[in-house]
């Protein structure tokens, strides 16, 4: 048989199989990934808005004057109706603002990396994440704290407030801080700005993600394109590229592993803007590492932390199938915040278009994770997932649903 | 909550009672709460206790099985979209007949038994990449072991789409004060029910994909034949619940079903262990 020929010895003690680690890189990203997606499919389910028009009041409520959420939900209240010709042209118009705003500011921030304005954009970060952390996190908790009718009085919560908030600047700011505590406020993080996108009304949600990962696609791929430009700064400089990303490092580092030398770069930049763009930038560390760093955009509200890259560095090379790299994949934030938001939308819809987006996202990383290896150079990772977990969702609304339903409700089951 | 316009009044009727209990003016009692919530919970645990416990014991130590077991779920899942699109003219099936639902399941099964040889074909591909890989870092080829225990994530990942689709996403109303009984099975829930079904299937799933790489692998037609034949089997035996009272039937019957794959794989499994050890030893 030729299977006998090249079957190894069954395994004795102490002889470890080469299925034993490969792949640990990826799932240190999916497990974050799937983590943040599955609190806010929680936080949708458990405190869903009834109508669009609630979502669109508590919209007003929560965003500041002049933004494209207020626009719509505004355009919507005095529409009276939400017809669905106006809902989709309100969509669109909100959608292309929001990409023409982001395309703007992300050239106001390459022109800001390239003047060396650190110390601005360190302190303006501070303080809009110190922002995020506690308006947006303060008034998810009310409303969780209202729902489930929690008995706290006011002055606890204001002190865990911000007790919460301002460890979390540190834990995303400083660069010593424990990884663990940091990787666990960028997840919160990015769980409360996903949990706050969708509540915009459901055209605009889709608008809104089809057109950031076209952008994404755009500015990323395109030659004028604002992200490659950052990055052929960044490279071109021997920077790391500012932006709040997430590291897929491990939290204790195994003794019997291969022994890994982090070097962490002396400059950690540190920089926020308000409306940062979105992109994905898979860049070639020195020494053929791979890593994938993006910028995430937060643009509709008014200060979005971002803190500075840990450059990540190993003595060791391996070649392989990119799974199997000792480098730590980084993944920025924005993309965690749009896969949720796509899960969190699909969440108001019902149970089963989620797990479907879920399994399409899940694919759609790991088909970027695999041109990643293969091109070795800048992708943009929202595109695919966004693509496939949008067309996972029309697939399953359209057809599964009906057919799933037809069988089950019969108790047939195959 | 939303509120699905659907056709099947069950399903209205379902979401009707998840949007009374989830009513959260007013008082109501938080015992009534939390007993339904964890009502909710033990159907959930019931359908998908054997596989939490397999994927925490065998696969969640090897990150390479857990990406294993995603990538066949997303299979499980496109070929089950496939079979719905080729139905969606057909549905809803007004009629209670039993031929319309039997061209269904024979349809299915057989659509799904036919991916199986292609899934066993990326299986080839993807394990002899790995022994490359493995020849690559001067490390050991996979082991006999290894590759039943990929064989084994593939079919977890079957068996937990199949409870996924088919139990858990109809069972939100079941977390909220009330419950369900379908006219033709009065005895027992509809929630409980569908959470037999889908245990049962995920062991079947988990179990005949061991059986048919093995198969598929040693060449032996006794194991390729034995996996279509028992999936149909399966699949016929719920069609026993379209008879009114005939789930008291069909359920133990697939349990049945369910432990007759268990055992053969079992049986199949040590003998080839064994085996595998003679030769070994013998050399």
């Amino acid at each position: 048989m030729d299977d006998r020929s090249t079957d190894s010895d069954p395994v004795t003690a102490g002889e470890s199989s080469i299925l034993d680690t490969l792949g640990e890189d990826v799932i240190r990203i999916v497990s974050p990934v799937s983590l943040c997606m599955l609190l806010v499919v929680l936080l949708v389910s458990s405190v869903s808005s009834t109508n669009d028009l609630s979502s669109s009041i508590s919209s007003l409520f929560l965003s500041s004057t002049t933004t494209p959420t207020s626009f719509s939900s505004l355009n919507l209240l005095l529409l009276g109706s939400d017809s669905t010709w106006e809902e989709i042209k309100s969509a669109l118009v909100t959608a292309l603002s929001f990409v023409v705003v982001v395309t703007l500011l992300t050239f106001l921030l390459v022109l800001l990396f390239y003047f060396r304005c650190t110390n601005f954009l360190r302190i303006y970060m501070g303080i809009s994440s110190l922002f995020v952390l506690s308006f947006l996190g303060g008034f998810i908790s009310l409303l969780l704290i209202s729902h489930f009718k929690i008995p706290i009085d006011p002055f606890t919560f204001a002190i865990l407030l911000f007790n919460l908030s301002v460890v979390g600047v540190f834990a995303v700011f400083m660069p010593k801080f424990p990884i663990s505590m940091n990787q666990g406020y960028l997840v919160a993080i990015g769980v409360l700005t996903a949990y706050w996108f969708t509540m915009l009304p459901e055209w605009t949600t889709w608008a809104l993600l089809i057109a950031m990962s076209l952008y994404d696609l755009a500015a990323v791929l395109l030659p004028i394109g604002p992200l490659r430009l950052l990055v052929e700064l960044a490279m071109s400089r021997n920077e790391e590229i500012p932006a709040l990303v997430y590291e897929a490092r491990p939290v204790d580092p195994q003794p019997g592993d291969r022994v890994r030398v982090w070097r962490e770069r002396t400059d950690v930049r540190i920089e926020a803007t308000e409306n940062s763009t979105n992109s994905a930038t898979v860049q070639t560390v020195q020494e053929t590492r791979l890593a994938v760093s993006e910028e995430i955009t937060a643009p509709l509200i008014e200060a979005f932390p971002q803190t500075g890259d840990r450059h990540l560095g190993t003595e060791e090379e391996e070649d392989g199938i990119g799974l199997g790299s000792s480098g730590a994949i980084k993944l920025g934030l924005g993309d965690f915040i749009f896969y949720s938001v796509l899960v969190g939308r699909a969440a108001m819809y019902d149970y089963m278009t989620v797990y479907a987006c879920y399994l399409a996202i899940m694919a759609g990383l790991g088909v970027t994770l695999l041109l990643l290896a293969v091109y070795r150079k800048a992708l943009p990772a929202l595109p695919v997932s966004i693509m496939l977990g949008v067309v996972f969702y029309l697939l399953t609304r359209v057809l599964l649903e009906v057919f799933v339903v037809q069988c089950s409700s019969n108790l047939l089951m195959f | 909550m939303r509120c699905r316009l659907d056709s099947l009044s069950l399903i209205v009727c379902l979401h009707l009672l998840s949007i009374d209990g989830d009513d959260d003016k007013g008082e109501r009692s938080q015992i009534g709460d939390t007993m339904t919530v964890a009502a909710g919970v033990g159907y959930v645990l019931i359908a998908l206790g054997p596989a939490l416990s397999l994927f925490a014991s065998v696969i969640a130590k090897k990150p390479f099985l857990i990406l294993t077991l995603l990538s066949s779920t997303l299979f499980w899942l496109i070929s089950l979209i496939i079979l719905a699109g080729a139905w969606r003219a057909f549905l809803p099936v007004k009629s209670t007949e039993l031929w319309p639902y039997s061209i269904l399941i024979l349809t299915s099964v057989g659509f799904q038994e036919g991916i199986r040889i292609g899934f066993w074909r990326l299986f080839k591909k993807m394990e002899d990449m790995l022994n490359a890989f493995a020849d690559r870092v001067s490390k050991p080829r996979l082991f006999l072991t290894d590759k039943m225990q990929l064989a084994l994530a593939g079919g977890l990942g079957h068996g937990l789409a199949h409870a996924v689709f088919f139990c858990l996403s109809l069972l939100t109303p079941a977390f909220g004060p009330a419950t369900f009984y379908v006219d033709k099975c009065p005895s027992i829930p509809f929630f409980l029910i569908s959470a037999i079904i889908a245990l049962g299937f995920v062991i079947i799933h988990t179990f005949s994909m061991v059986i048919a790489f093995n198969g598929y692998t040693e060449g032996k037609r006794k194991d390729q034949i034995f996996v279509p034949f028992a999936h149909l089997i399966a699949a016929l035996i719920t069609l026993i619940n379209l008879v009114p009272g005939g789930c008291n039937i069909g359920l133990p019957l697939l349990c049945i079903m369910a432990g007759t794959t268990l055992y053969y794989s079992w049986q199949l499994v040590w003998r080839r262990l064994t085996e595998h050890q003679t030769t070994r030893s013998s050399d």
